[in-house]
């Protein structure tokens, strides 16, 4: 697949590596993040790729840091992936539902789902034009229904349902969303929802590079509407 | 090989008792009518490259394909010599005229490489590939990696299982009323299984498969008339298991990470054919959850002592799941 990259959240951990595959790759790519220093970090570390990284610090909730991205990416060709991996944890330490502020809530929804939304709203011309695929990251909590993981989760459930319902509807405009739950990992989300404890038994986030190199093999009008598990044991392509 | 027939190898079969030895020429005589042979439709590919590298003359071994300039590789100094080699990540590699980047090791398996390549893949090997082989083989031509199944080219090592089956022996089986359906399942290289010992640590690669819908359903009747279904090959025990449900075995396709070590629960198959393999390999884990450890070990020291032929070349092994046979 050709065409520009945009990853989210790519100053850290997850971001990181996905923006550092797709370089590799030989993608062009916009990487973003809130701080600037990390991000600069990673367009640094891709130099050596023999591609174009622009960084572009910022927060995905300020529509005015969308369209600088979104410009970014049409200068250099067309958005053909969008990689919504931008995420909030929320408080910390994890409260109950019960308990949560909802102003801190509200933010968290911000981030994770209505922000991911607008972006791929703001981008549908590229991707069009494409034919390009969008990837939400999710997590297993949006799933588990576990304690202390309400706010978190219910912003990844309700983008799963969100992934599921664009594949639905852009599927005659050959606009492809699929959501992927990375599994645990040893990232700096993961120890903020962890305080104080040790979660060196975590894989590092290379541990999903697999399913991406799988990923951007596939043809993504087949496997739109799906939702992976990067660590999972399998990665099914429907019939 | 032991003779310059593909048949020309024999037969252990193990039961939950006893290991009994025929030739491979009687396996239509003891399967039973109403029994079905699921065996691996996917052919050989020349996926070994010879590469110019920065440390001179080696050799690339494609394993496992994401796109056709996408892929997993595995370094080596040569075929019986593996690495892993001093190699740094964006280390070009040149094979003739093409290059080969190294992008990063594989999670967990540092002696494989994700590989982007500037021509595509098919091209490198139709031009320079020869069959992946290792110290105790010669690379045969490449006829010799295929079994009469072989439909749709992907694997990069031989599914060995059927090798030993002619046309004529397929013909005996179907007419004792034996059926014969089939999986696809592309092989990665075997190599890396050296590499750790105790089986829990084992990082397996993905490997890209297919369960069609008739298979699918030709496994569900037998199992529903009392049959036994009889896998051709562990590559088609980790097709069929991953598309095992409560339910039955589906049609499904994908890429299958699945790893059946011993206590596993194997439901999808009563049997496998299969090749007689290094102690320490996932296929052996696969054996042991099929068979149980103990059963295994002792079909190993028998095969040893009646000196049966090792890895794909080699003789053959039919062993029955626990309550099976």
């Amino acid at each position: 697949m050709k065409g520009v990259a945009l990853v989210t959240g790519a100053g850290r951990g997850l971001g990181r590596i996905i923006a550092t595959f797709l370089a590799g790759q030989g993608r062009d790519i916009v990487i973003t993040a809130r701080t600037p220093t990390e991000l600069h970090d990673v367009a640094q570390f891709l130099e050596g790729n023999d591609v174009r990284v622009v960084p572009i610090p910022g927060d995905i909730t300020d529509p005015a840091h969308r369209t600088r991205l979104l410009q970014q990416t049409r200068a250099m060709g067309s958005l053909s992936l969008l990689v919504n991996n931008a995420s909030d944890l929320g408080e910390i330490p994890r409260p109950e539902l019960a308990l949560a502020s909802l102003k801190r809530f509200r933010l968290t929804l911000e981030t994770n789902l209505v922000a991911p939304i607008a972006l791929i709203q703001e981008s549908l011309p590229q991707l069009e034009q494409t034919r390009g695929l969008v990837v939400n990251i999710s997590s297993d909590a949006s799933q588990g229904g576990y304690e202390r993981w309400g706010i978190y989760g219910s912003s990844k459930a309700a983008l799963d349902l969100a992934s599921k319902t664009l594949a639905a509807e852009l599927k005659p405009r050959h606009i492809s969303v699929v959501s992927v739950d990375p599994g645990d990992m040893r990232t700096r989300m993961h120890q903020d929802a962890f305080l104080g404890e040790d979660i060196s038994d975590r894989p590092l986030p290379e541990v999903t590079l697999p399913f991406w190199a799988w990923l951007v093999g596939q043809d993504p009008e087949r496997i739109t509407g799906m939702r992976y598990q990067a660590q999972g044991t399998l990665w099914e392509v429907p019939a | 090989m032991r003779g310059h027939d593909r048949d020309d190898v024999r037969l252990m079969v193990s039961t939950t008792e006893s290991d009994a030895h025929y030739s491979f020429t009687e396996l239509p005589g003891l399967l039973q009518p109403g029994d079905l042979l699921v065996v691996n439709e996917s052919a050989t590919l020349p996926a070994s490259l010879p590469a110019a590298s920065r440390l001179g003359n080696i050799r690339l071994n494609l394993s496992t394909r994401f796109a056709d300039d996408l892929w997993l590789a595995e370094p080596r100094w040569s075929p019986s010599r593996p690495g892993p080699l001093p190699l740094k990540e964006h280390e070009i590699l040149k094979i003739g005229e093409a290059k080969a980047v190294l992008l990063q090791q594989y999670p967990g398996i540092p002696r494989l490489w994700f590989a982007r390549l500037d021509t595509p893949a098919s091209r490198l090997m139709a031009k320079y590939g020869e069959p992946i082989h290792y110290s105790y083989a010669p690379a045969y031509p490449m006829s010799n990696y295929q079994t009469i199944f072989s439909r749709f080219p992907g694997s990069v090592e031989m599914p060995s299982a059927a090798r030993p089956i002619t046309a004529h022996a397929r013909d005996m089986l179907r007419s004792r009323g034996i059926g014969i359906v089939g999986i696809i399942l592309h092989t990665g290289v075997s190599s890396l299984e050296i590499e750790d010992e105790t089986v829990e640590h084992q990082a397996l690669y993905p490997e890209d498969f297919r369960v069609p819908e008739a298979t699918a359903n030709a496994i569900n009747a037998t199992h529903a008339r009392g049959g036994r279904v009889i896998a051709v090959g562990t590559t088609v025990v980790r097709a069929l298991e991953t598309a095992w449900t409560p339910n039955g075995i589906r049609a499904c396709s994908g890429a299958t990470g699945l790893y059946i070590y011993p206590g596993t629960k194997v439901h999808a198959i009563d049997g496998l054919l299969t090749g007689l393999h290094d102690p320490v390999t996932s296929h052996l884990a696969m054996l042991s959850a099929i068979a149980g450890l103990e059963r295994v070990k002792k079909a190993y020291s028998e095969a040893i002592r009646n000196r049966y032929l090792w890895h794909e070349f080699g003789d053959s092994h039919l062993l029955w799941r626990q309550g099976a046979n």
